[in-house]
């Protein structure tokens, strides 16, 4: 019985989420090209100072794209191709949208899936112990940390551990290398600094969450009934209060791995040279390469979508009472 | 001068060693260059306008020559100079025997004759230069005509004499007709052919052949070991040239410092740092880049900058010693015209030197003002600049956002214009928006498309009175920058009409000029003019600074460093 409204449910919300996405794309896509600015602005500087010509230079660019067609023209084509399966030439960068996004879409993954984890894990148990320990010293401490974590910007702690760790003590390269095989422990190795950098601020805020979460469920009835009834300390803090700080914590995570996607790990992969969506998506949008910004775009809007949907499932599992109609 | 020459010296600002020390060298170790202009739209080169494609490009193909340190010019794909017929007209060009494409054939006159005629100045591929190769005459815009002479000699024919036009020619790289010939005429093909999009096809006509390049991360070029000029001596002596950008100066400069990456330009305010540095050389080098403060002389700027006087004064006003000493660093010499002091074609005598002393005096410049009817005095005889009706002075100034010593200049402008009584607000946009609001213009109610100069009628979208605006100018062929300084010329986005200067670049630019005398007079008065007549206040000419790793060996600092950069090695470990 579950299974089958929850199937119905999953299929109900992704056609929702196809028209949404479409709906999106339709207007990042007027956004992009209803602008003033032109592909050919990036030429403009150089193409003056060898003394071409701005106007002549703007249309032959444009014309060479395409994008001299009336934009209805533009916007049926590109949906023509995408739904092809064709996400267009991106003009900035002289490839295939679609291999460009192959090419650099692990980049960002390992960084926010890393630091996802880092900081959901760390902040988790951190917070844990904060609210078991209320009002100790190591809480305390825990809680000024955390204020620190939630209030360093991201730029700034980058460059700081940069210069320490890497420069100061040369435990670390620098900037991320892209030669190193994926899965070796060099690449992780590489993948330190960057992580901590961006998982820091989830982190601190996660252990906020957390031992927020945690208070308000041991005060309840049935954490009292538990240890009345003598289950050790253990299961009423694992099973019990826990179990129910969880379903506010999912949703806290799955929201910050949306957002960070084109937020904080764009900060990240600036400090540290790592070739992600994020500079590619930002490089895109100062070069009004649309191809590429609509292509990000698409990608973004599937992955908040498909986190919320997962989220949602899961609450269902985490909370047996929760019904999707 | 070359195009790729200009482009890596300027992109990469680095190089040099001698032939001497280089001989029997090892090849070792990868050269890392830290980047962070942006990366590259295209190998595809002819189809690129941003610099740094042309510099990724020029890795793997030479152009015809390029210039030293000193100006001279260096043969490269040329097996001997350019001759230029009596008339001025005729330039022959013989190219090198021992060029070949990547299948072993032949580089041929062919394959430059048809890189100008079919791709360049084709209708279907939109060369972004093609201007470049253009001519007036009769006033129809007609293109120069190349033509075979054999396998290594060909000509390009012009009907005007234009003498500094063999430079252009030097920048010339071909592409193979064999490749090129099978997309001709289908723009989209030639655009996203691959032979094109990863120089598969440059054989041994540049010292690295392309390996990788990963978007908006690392270009990397390996050791060409059949290149033409390096053959014989084993270079170039490093396995791998890579590019490797960077988003910030931090942390470019960061990974110098702590030996990630081979070579990289250094912040002035860092300069002093890195050179106390045991591992670190820096290099202190003149560019050809400069900044000025344009004057608006059109219908929607100030009334009184269409007067030289209040020109004069305003720049008499605007401390140059500032500038370069406090916000660049010393990094920087006061411009006087759009010569730098590094051209041959540089004439110090009769430049007026406006805002260094004695021609920095402010007040002076209140009573230049004051005579030209915008100023008014108090009792003591203080005067404060205002409208010719008394009403207060406010003036915009413009400049684009993203480079802190344009913004700081700017800030120093201000401080300097308001001891003359001018309040100026700053307008900070983006350089989009600079070029679309503020520089391009039309005629009002009109059909004209906006340009950079339409004409002494048109107006920008945004009224303006100053911008601050960052130019580079040619060491050899600085006639170039009529585009800039001519009654008609394509980027007078001031406005700026002065016959005697539109003369003295037509002659410039005329048989006349052959004379090489004839023409260094020319551009003595040009400069004399301008920098009397303050169309636009010359601020700095930029000196820039590269940081190495010290045991990068045989730099030798100087205008162009790239120029022989195949040779530079690393020190033999002892």
């Amino acid at each position: 019985m579950r299974k089958s409204w929850l199937s119905d449910y999953i299929v109900k919300r992704i056609i929702y989420s196809i028209i949404i996405a479409w709906g999106i794309l339709t207007i990042t896509f007027i956004l992009v090209r209803v602008g003033p600015n032109s592909p050919a602005d990036k030429y403009l500087a150089n193409i003056a100072a060898r003394g071409g010509d701005p106007a002549q230079v703007t249309a032959a660019v444009e014309a060479r794209y395409g994008l001299d067609k009336p934009i209805y023209v533009q916007y049926f084509n590109y949906m023509g191709n995408l739904f092809r399966g064709n996400l267009g030439w991106s003009f900035s960068t002289s490839m295939p949208v679609s291999e460009l996004i192959k090419t650099h879409w692990i980049y960002s993954f390992q960084l926010i899936f890393l630091s996802s984890l880092f900081a959901a894990f760390l902040g988790i148990l951190i917070g844990i112990y904060s609210a078991v320990k209320q009002y100790t010293k190591t809480d305390y401490a825990f809680t000024f940390l955390s204020f620190i974590g939630i209030s360093i910007p991201n730029f700034w702690l980058g460059i700081m551990l940069i210069l320490i760790f890497s420069v100061k003590f040369g435990l670390f390269k620098t900037y991320y290398d892209t030669t190193l095989p994926l899965f070796s422990l060099d690449n992780l190795k590489a993948l330190v600094l960057p992580v901590i950098t961006l998982g820091t601020g989830m982190l601190a805020g996660y252990v906020r969450y957390t031992r927020s979460a945690m208070l308000d469920n041991l005060k309840k009835a049935f954490v009292t009934t538990a240890r009345a009834k003598g289950l050790p300390e253990r299961t009423v803090i694992g099973k019990h209060v826990f179990r129910n700080a969880l379903l506010p914590l999912v949703t806290i995570i799955m929201f910050d791995l949306g957002s960070i996607v084109f937020g904080g790990a764009y900060l990240t992969e600036i400090i540290f040279g790592i070739p992600g969506l994020g500079q590619i998506s930002f490089n895109a949008i100062f070069a009004n390469d649309y191809p590429v910004v609509v292509a990000v775009t698409l990608i973004g809007t599937f992955m908040v979508l498909l986190v919320n949907l997962s989220t949602d499932i899961s609450y269902t599992y985490l909370d047996p009472r929760i019904r999707y109609g | 001068m070359t195009k790729f020459g200009i482009l890596l010296a300027l992109a990469m600002v680095f190089i040099t060693s001698t032939a001497g020390c280089a001989k029997g060298t090892t090849v070792k170790n990868d050269f890392i260059d830290g980047e962070s202009g942006g990366d590259a739209e295209t190998l595809n080169w002819i189809l690129a306008a941003d610099a740094t494609s042309f510099s990724y490009a020029g890795h793997t193909v030479d152009s015809l020559a390029t210039y030293d340190n000193q100006l001279n010019i260096q043969l490269r794909c040329l097996a001997k100079d350019i001759e230029v017929s009596a008339d001025g007209l005729v330039y022959t060009v013989t190219i090198g025997n021992d060029l070949k494409w990547s299948n072993d054939s032949p580089v041929t006159s062919e394959d430059y004759v048809y890189t100008l005629k079919n791709l360049m100045f084709s209708d279907w591929l939109n060369y972004p230069y093609k201007s470049l190769w253009q001519e007036e005459v009769d006033g129809k815009t007609v293109l120069v005509t190349p033509q075979v002479v054999n396998d290594t000699t060909f000509t390009i024919t012009r009907q005007t004499v234009y003498p500094e036009f063999v430079y252009t020619i030097y920048d010339l790289t071909p592409y193979p007709k064999y490749i090129a010939s099978n997309y001709e005429g289908n723009v989209e093909a030639f655009t996203q052919a691959s032979e094109f999009n990863n120089l598969t096809y440059t054989g041994n006509l540049g010292p690295y052949r392309f390996k990788e390049w990963i978007r908006n991360d690392r270009f990397v070029v390996e050791r060409n070991p059949e290149y033409y000029l390096g053959k014989d001596i084993g270079a170039p002596y490093f396995n791998e040239y890579i590019v490797k950008l960077f988003s910030t100066s931090a942390t470019r400069q960061a990974a110098l410092e702590a030996g990630d990456i081979t070579s990289t330009g250094i912040e002035p305010a860092e300069v002093n740092r890195f050179r106390s540095m045991p591992n670190i050389k820096v290099y202190t080098i003149p560019t050809v880049g400069y900044t000025l403060l344009a004057y608006n002389q059109r219908a929607n700027g100030w009334e009184g900058l269409k007067d030289k006087t209040v020109r004069q004064a305003l720049s008499m006003a605007i401390n140059k010693q500032t500038i370069s000493q406090a916000i660049l660093l010393g990094f920087a010499e006061p411009a006087y015209s759009f010569i730098p002091a590094t051209s041959p074609w540089y004439t110090d005598e009769g430049l007026a030197k406006y805002g260094v002393a004695p021609l920095y005096d402010v007040q002076k410049a209140s009573e230049l003002l004051y005579q030209e009817g915008y100023g008014i005095k108090d009792n003591n005889g203080t005067i404060k600049a205002a409208n010719k009706d008394g009403s207060p002075l406010h003036l915009i100034l413009a400049v684009n956002t993203g480079s802190k010593p344009a913004e700081d200049m700017a800030f120093s402008i201000r401080k300097d214009l308001l001891k003359l009584g001018i309040e100026t607000e700053i307008k900070l946009v983006p350089w989009a928006t600079l070029l679309r609001q503020y520089v391009m213009n039309a005629a009002p109610d009109s059909e004209q498309e906006p340009g950079d100069n339409n004409g002494p009628e048109a107006v920008s979208q945004e009224s303006w009175d100053f911008i601050l605006m960052g130019f580079s100018t040619d060491l050899l062929a600085p006639s170039g920058s009529h585009v800039f300084f001519t009654t008609k010329g394509g980027l007078n986005f001031f406005g700026y009409s002065n016959p005697q200067v539109d003369e003295l670049f037509n002659r410039v630019m005329s048989k006349e000029a052959l004379d090489k005398g004839a023409r260094q007079q020319m551009y003595a008065d040009l400069s004399r003019v301008l920098s009397d007549e303050q169309p636009v206040d010359f601020l700095i000419f930029y000196r820039a600074n590269v940081g190495f790793q010290k045991n990068v060996m045989g730099i030798e600092p100087g205008i162009n460093m790239g120029y022989n950069y195949y040779m530079w090695y690393f020190e033999p470990v002892k």
